[in-house]
């Protein structure tokens, strides 16, 4: 199989797929990238077993066929030569010669019907949403997500697909990140999946911030996204979410109203001054003002006092700030609205006047 | 005198004399007088401290028993008894706090004082030091040496002078000639290995350190070699630490008699380690989701780190954890030491969960337990597996202090 390419049209396709290759495999095919050329145009895929990207263009490129080639060596190569170079591909078994100019290559290749591609399945569901949509849904709730959680089901993100309504909702445990969009789908009842964490987290680097669709299907096992000549595949997690709706409380305690930005701006600063490790914060809420203090183990302090709407009871409560921070960092309205019932309960973060986005945040005992 | 520009800084080092000795004589009238030392209970072999009688027919810490009775027939061998050496030492404190609250307790028969703060209210340091023996001797009838400088190296150093029952006072701007000539290993912390990199350089004694660039120790130990030169010029930059530091991780080991392969036997070993364990984490309303787990042999460590789902300090979940690593990393291998250890103990309960998942069948029973057992002493009430576990005395630590996570007796 011989072809050839120019450095343009070959760099950035590399460029996206290279983010799923490990930089340490288990198997070492998973190192390459499957290059196939059909009669249309040609593809490269890169995997990692449990997220799959293709790139497909639209170029054909004289003949047909399919090869593996070392990932990362043909990035670095290619990024290498110099500006609109052009690359002659010529591929035998177990080798691929690679020339450009004055440059020859001699890359090691494995068998392309060995590289692992997903099985091509049934995929009963779809709808479209448009990217910026999908994008800021990823976005406002990623954050939330649990590392590495012994409870595996919450090391990712829930999808919610109704026949209106798209709903990602993340959780570590102590907070929980709910946002909400409209979509046309074919579902007839609510369907709920799991995206692995990995796979959240490319996604997030797929989706521009434009009005193109983003084309979703899913099947039992995988998610599957078209985001214009990208496919990205990515396993569900087998588990159970928790039953989240459950821990969100009713917004029938205390409302206190703050100015997102000034609210943000002065937890962030005292947040400077809290315990590094457990990032807790105190807050004393009374009529018309939020006074927050952190305290660090070299006793420094940091305390801040801002003006807020607020006429319930004065109350006392503790926070990660952390969580803090990034629940208010994802709403993007003018005021914020916080509802607290007590130092033991969960306090419920909202935009004002929307309805779209719910944080939670469960308090800490300082 | 009140902290002229002569005393910018005023620390005292209080060490109690022969402190176990000590507390012996002072316990049983009998001993007073007499070549008495302790040892860890009556199996122990090895002398842990020794009276001032004793030390002058040459016996000292460290020294085999057998020797001992070798170099004076009328030795007298008595049992460690820690729980009462920890709570004189504790009194003793407790007094020392009311002189300065900034005191950090170094060991458990010494402690630094910073008298920086009060020495204006105190008189002089010749006063300063008479009141903190005097305060030592009316809480407890013992006798201490204190040492005062203006830095906790020179202190220490000064309070090793004069023993027992010694007062001795090294304004600071003197400190730099009186280390003059003394060997750098005499000072506290420097070790015979630093020493032997010093003496290659051509440092024995502390006037030899002005000599060496600092950054030759601090090229090779950090910032502790560093303060090293520093202390050998007589400013060791050190602060008084008056609180005990949040624990990095917190553990327990045994020795088991040599080569044991009998599985029921190592289990116990684990899980005694287990509510030990348990037992001080709940103690400190602390609890860890990262454990180590080892048990030495020959070959070396088989050892592993285990994290649980969630933050732990029950010990049931402790057992679970040693009875899954005895099935799956012991093969049969004759082992000879236990170790458990929770690796990021933190707050119990802080941070509230959204799913109320934590566990709390046992805490009620724990916590019941644990009074019983904090009443009438360890293992009062305990899981009777570990009926027949090792009677090996309990040791003092090193780290002993009288508050906190170190207010333990291993």
């Amino acid at each position: 199989m011989k072809f050839s390419i120019l450095r343009e049209t070959l760099l950035p396709e590399l460029q996206i797929i290279i983010s799923v290759v490990d930089r340490r495999q288990s198997l070492p095919i998973l190192a390459n990238v499957l290059f196939n050329s059909t009669g249309q145009g040609f593809s490269l895929t890169a995997t990692d077993m449990e997220v799959e990207l293709v790139a497909s263009k639209d170029e054909p490129l004289g003949s047909t066929g399919q090869v593996t080639i070392p990932a990362r060596k043909l990035l670095d190569i290619c990024r290498s030569l110099p500006e609109s170079a052009k690359l002659e591909f010529d591929a035998s078994k177990d080798r691929v010669q690679l020339k450009s100019g004055k440059s020859r290559f001699s890359l090691a290749s494995q068998p392309a019907q060995e590289f692992p591609l997903t099985d091509i399945e049934d995929f009963p569901v779809n709808f479209k949403i448009a990217q910026g949509v999908f994008r800021s849904l990823l976005e406002d709730t990623l954050f939330a997500m649990a590392q590495q959680d012994v409870r595996y089901y919450l090391n990712g993100l829930l999808l919610e697909i109704g026949p209106e309504k798209l709903r990602a909702v993340a959780t570590d445990g102590h907070r929980l990140a709910l946002k909400e969009v409209d979509i046309s789908s074919n579902v007839t009842d609510t369907l709920q999946i799991i995206v692995p964490r990995k796979g959240v987290m490319e996604l997030v680097r797929l989706v521009g911030d434009t009005e193109d669709p983003v084309e979703v299907y899913v099947s039992t096992n995988h998610i599957r996204f078209q985001i214009g000549h990208i496919r990205f595949t990515s396993k569900l997690i087998d588990g159970k979410f928790p039953d989240y709706e459950r821990v969100i409380p009713k917004d029938s305690g205390n409302h206190m109203i703050a100015d997102r930005e000034t609210l943000r701006q002065s937890l962030n600063r005292a947040s400077i001054l809290s315990n590094e490790k457990y990032r807790g914060i105190r807050l004393e809420v009374k009529e018309g003002s939020l006074r927050a203090e952190a305290q660090n183990p070299e006793q420094e302090e940091a305390e801040e006092v801002i003006q807020v709407e607020y006429s319930g009871d004065p109350m006392e409560i503790g926070f990660n700030v952390s969580y803090l921070l990034d629940a208010i960092g994802a709403i993007k309205t003018e005021k914020v609205n916080v509802v607290l019932t007590d130092a033991n309960s969960s306090c419920l973060i909202l935009p004002q006047d929307e309805s779209q986005c719910k944080y939670v945040v469960m308090p800490m005992r300082l | 005198m009140s902290i002229t520009p002569r005393w910018p800084r005023m620390i005292a080092l209080v060490d109690m004399n022969a402190f176990f000795a000590s507390v012996e004589q002072l316990d049983d009238p009998d001993l007073r007088g007499r070549p008495v030392g302790v040892t860890n209970g009556l199996q122990g072999t090895c002398i842990i401290t020794c009276s001032y009688e004793a030390r002058r027919y040459g016996i000292h810490t460290g020294m085999r028993l057998r020797e001992a009775r070798h170099l004076c027939r009328d030795f007298v061998q008595r049992p460690a008894r820690p729980q009462r050496y920890a709570r004189v030492s504790q009194n003793i404190m407790d007094a020392l706090r009311d002189i300065t609250p900034d005191l950090e307790i170094f060991s458990v028969d010494e402690a630094f004082l910073d008298l920086t703060h009060c020495a204006h209210l105190k008189g002089t340091p010749e006063s300063i030091g008479r009141d903190i023996k005097h305060t030592v001797f009316s809480v407890s009838g013992i006798h201490c040496s204190v040492g005062l400088s203006g830095d906790k190296t020179t202190a220490k150093y000064a309070a090793k002078r004069q023993k027992p029952n010694g007062l001795t006072i090294i304004p600071p701007d003197r400190a730099r000639d009186v280390l003059h000539d003394v060997p750098v290993t005499e000072l506290c912390g420097i070790s015979t290995g630093i020493g032997r990199f010093l003496a290659d350089r051509g440092v024995t004694t502390c006037g030899d350190m002005a000599k060496l660039p600092i950054g030759v120790l601090g090229k090779r130990f950090g910032n502790p070699g560093r303060r090293i030169w520093h202390m050998c010029l007589g400013q060791d930059p050190e602060k008084v630490k008056t609180h005990v530091d949040s624990p990095k991780s917190m553990g327990h080991g045994k020795v088991m008699p040599p080569n044991t392969r009998d599985r029921d036997t190592i289990l116990m070993y684990l899980l005694h380690m287990a509510e030990k364990l348990g037992y001080r984490l709940r103690r400190h309303a602390m609890e860890a989701m990262h454990f180590f787990i080892g048990l030495r042999y020959d070959g070396g460590w088989l050892a592993d780190r285990f994290r649980t789902d969630m933050p732990v300090s029950d010990s049931r979940l402790l057992h679970r954890l040693c009875h899954y690593f005895l099935a799956n990393y012991w093969h049969g291998e004759g082992v000879h030491q236990v170790q458990l250890t929770a690796l990021d103990p933190r707050p119990a309960g802080q941070q509230l969960e959204l799913f109320a998942a934590r566990s709390t069948e046992s805490s009620g029973a724990h916590g019941v337990v644990d009074r019983i057992n904090e009443r009438y002493g360890e293992f009062t009430i305990a899981p009777a597996v570990l009926l027949n576990r090792s009677s090996m005395p309990n040791v003092i630590a090193p780290a002993w202090k009288p508050y906190g996570h170190r207010q333990t007796i291993y």
